[in-house]
């Protein structure tokens, strides 16, 4: 090989099993010369797998689909390698909840948004990530779950995740979706509350996973090796606050500077309602029912997309 | 010019000034390519004040085409530009303009370059934008290499008089005995000279200063 594969991710708790793939000497073990990618945010993701700019990125599969399909201007020839994290998303508003609890689904649901809403001085201003992810899904589903209508009743916003906690600190954004840490990070600061998540609205969705560009079949089965054995490290109990350790540091010293008390707690089931679950398994048909079901009902894409994906 | 502009063309009425938003944080290099771009009468060059999200601007100026560093992390909200200006969900536009030019977004993409297109269709004349910034942004990259270099050699000519100064309270010699020996020492190792004066300082510690 001539030069190591670049893989692209964003500074979040679920990319962490490629960095501790690099940290640990996983690729090294496997054949594998990697280089890891921090990209800004997830257009700099897809537009790199598109363009040939990186060779594989820990993407959701909304956003992966649509690269795929040329939606965002230029077709990729990608495939999911295999699947590195499932739930994790939080639903966070800014400002105190009217009630104690997450918010359940229903009437009770829609008289806690009233409730905050009139605490507001505007439409809702909620972010997420990206149009194309599984948090806007998720939003949408859960603002279905409590009568609230997306188009209407808020204002949706975009953004990347790391930039969410100065956003809500300067009030430029009510609330919204986001992946770990940043959810609880805004939680721990005082700056939101949780009212819902992956677990509540999908429970165990998959979340992040590793597609790969055709032009690296070659190495595939050796990264997913890697990547296996990475997932393994994460899943362990006793690893958490070496990998809660290992994002925290400055990316400089291999971590992706993520806050570190937060980044722990969202590996900690018994610390949030919505942990990080790292799975490596092969990308199932059923993982992509509700997203393409959704993706569908939105217009992004149609039954030929479906065919031509085979999803 | 970077179009053929029909307003030249007798007889084919005048067609309005494209409108090209210059999205790059670094403000040296935004305004360059702006001065570049304005040569052409064709063209309505525009630039986002520092501090405004890009998808406020675009909304303002409602641009033909965008010119944007990807370095911007606020360059997502171009992909959901017509969801989030329209009541409905809607498939977004914003494309990039050059599809039948593969080699020329990936040469753009190479040096932190990209191009959206936010109407239905695609402006025909997009491709020398894109190449004109492609240019500038080369001509950046490798003045900001030159610059590094030189920065590199005056902090290396630093060490070199400071070990120099240290070498010569030590041992009693000339500056031109001093450097002699950090020469004969590096060529001795297979060193730069600036390596050695780097270890003789850390050997011997940094109090070279008179």
């Amino acid at each position: 090989m001539t030069r190591p594969l670049r893989i692209g991710l964003l500074r979040l708790t679920d990319s962490a099993p490629v960095v501790i793939a690099r940290n640990h000497g996983l690729f090294a073990r496997h054949d594998i010369a990697a280089e890891i990618v921090v990209s800004p945010s997830w257009s700099n993701i897809a537009d790199g797998l598109a363009w040939k700019m990186l060779d594989a990125a820990v993407i959701f599969p909304p956003l992966a689909i649509m690269t795929a399909l040329g939606r965002r201007g230029h077709p990729a020839s990608l495939r999911p390698l295999c699947t590195l994290s499932r739930g994790g998303n939080t639903l966070i508003l800014r400002g105190t909840n009217p009630l104690a609890t997450p918010w359940p689904a229903g009437a009770q649901g829609r008289q806690a948004f009233d409730r905050w809403r009139h605490t507001m001085d505007r439409r809702p201003r909620l972010a997420v990530v990206h149009m194309y992810s599984t948090h806007l899904l998720i939003l949408r589903r859960f603002l279905g779950m409590i009568g609230v209508d997306m188009d209407s009743e808020i204002e949706l916003v975009v953004m990347p995740p790391a930039d969410m906690i100065g956003a809500l600190a300067d009030r430029a954004i009510d609330g919204g979706c986001v992946g770990p840490s940043w959810g609880t990070e805004a939680c721990l600061r005082g700056l939101g509350f949780l009212v819902g998540g992956s677990s509540t609205v999908m429970p165990s969705h998959l979340e992040k996973l590793l597609v790969i560009s055709d032009t690296i079949t070659d190495s595939a089965d050796r990264l997913k090796a890697a990547l296996h054995d990475a997932v393994f490290y994460c899943r362990a109990r006793e690893n958490r606050q070496a990998i809660a350790h290992d994002l925290a540091r400055p990316p400089e010293e291999g971590g992706l500077a993520l806050p570190a008390r937060a980044t722990l707690a969202t590996l900690d089931e018994t610390t949030t309602p919505e942990p990080v679950t790292f799975v490596a398994e092969n990308v199932t048909n059923p993982d992509y029912e509700w997203i393409t079901q959704d993706m569908s009902a939105l217009g992004w894409i149609d039954k030929n997309d479906r065919q031509t994906l085979r999803i | 010019m970077f179009t053929d502009d029909p307003a030249d063309i007798p007889g084919r009425p005048a067609r309005p000034p494209m409108t090209v938003l210059v999205a790059d944080e670094n403000t040296r290099r935004a305004r360059a390519l702006s001065d570049d771009l304005r040569a052409d009468p064709s063209l309505r060059v525009l630039s986002i004040p520092a501090g405004t999200a890009l998808i406020d601007a675009v909304r303002r100026y409602q641009p033909d085409v965008i010119l944007v560093d990807m370095g911007r992390a606020d360059r997502d909200a171009l992909d959901s530009i017509r969801a989030l200006s329209q009541p409905a969900l809607e498939r977004p536009v914003a494309l990039f303009v050059d599809r039948d030019d593969v080699e020329l977004m990936e040469t753009a993409f190479d040096i932190g370059i990209c191009s959206y297109n936010v109407l239905e269709a695609p402006p025909d004349d997009v491709k020398p934008l894109l190449r004109a910034a492609i240019a500038l942004y080369t001509r950046f990259q490798r003045t900001r290499g030159e610059l590094t270099e030189a920065q590199r050699q005056l902090a290396e000519q630093k060490l070199i008089d400071q070990a120099k100064r240290l070498f010569m309270k030590n041992e009693n010699t000339t500056e031109d005995q001093a450097y002699r020996w950090f020469r004969r020492r590096a060529m001795q190792t297979a060193q730069r000279i600036a390596a050695v004066a780097a270890d003789y300082l850390a050997a011997h510690g940094r109090d070279g200063t008179p």
